[in-house]
């Protein structure tokens, strides 16, 4: 599957109620060992109720400048949630169907390389 | 949402290098193992997810290659190349990310450099000089 395929892709509820758009996806790096790398593994999904676009990262991280910037982009990513892989139920052609007990995390990111 | 929103479970911590496609891997340029560019990440080929489908209990997709091409009109015009039009770059051959994806190979064995070969092999060499460094 081409990652561009579920990235802006419907993030739909158990009930079908449309939740966001994919924003963007998290790899982790801590699958089995390979040649060099160890595998990434899909982590989880980044959503957003109200784009499916995003730019730099700014609702990710702490950076606060350029203020204007930052503070359009966080609100235009305002609402946006982090879902662990463990709580998409499916694929459909409709979007990604999450399960009913699913948990809305914060999308921050906690260890990160910079950008 | 600012990055420590209250009305949200605190984000999930790992022991491994978290990569958010878009922020760290899309559009990051690739060298090979001698310092060399390569390409530009244009996307990611994950294994396959059935559709329809419950993914409980199923392993999570991890990436398998990383991929290149031909993307501009795409990026104007919407949609993306069809698959089989995008250069494969297996994910074992990578062995760093940072500001740029690192490969453990030269480019000089990947297919995404073929276009840069064959200019170099038709036609720079047929240009008197071109065989050989400056001097």
């Amino acid at each position: 599957m081409i990652l561009s395929d579920l990235l802006n892709r419907p993030v739909l509820d158990a009930e079908g109620r449309t939740l966001g758009k994919v924003l963007d996806a998290r790899f982790v790096i801590d699958g089995a060992p390979t040649q060099l790398l160890a595998e990434a593994r899909l982590a989880g999904l980044i959503v957003s109720p109200h784009t499916g676009t995003t730019f730099l990262g700014y609702e990710r991280t702490d950076e606060n400048s350029p203020w204007l910037i930052a503070a359009f982009l966080r609100w235009r990513h305002r609402g946006s949630f982090y879902v662990r892989w463990e709580d998409v139920e499916m694929l459909t052609e409709r979007g990604v169907v999450l399960v009913a007990a699913y948990a809305r995390r914060s999308a921050a990111l906690s260890t990160s390389i910079g950008i | 949402m600012t990055p420590h929103d209250d009305s949200l479970a605190p984000p999930d911590t790992y022991a491994g290098q978290v990569l958010d496609a878009q922020l760290h891997l899309l559009d990051r340029q690739v060298l090979d193992t001698d310092g060399v560019p390569v390409s530009t990440l244009d996307d990611l080929e994950i294994t396959d997810l059935p559709l329809d489908v419950s993914l409980r209990g199923t392993p999570a997709p991890t990436i398998a290659n990383l991929l290149t091409g031909v993307t501009l009109g795409t990026r104007i015009f919407g949609g993306r190349p069809p698959s089989s039009r995008l250069t494969r770059i297996p994910w074992r051959h990578v062995t760093d990310i940072g500001v740029v994806v690192t490969l453990g190979v030269s480019g000089e064995r990947l297919d995404a450099t073929w276009p840069e070969r064959w200019v170099r092999d038709h036609i720079v060499a047929h240009i008197p000089g071109g065989r050989h460094d400056p001097e």
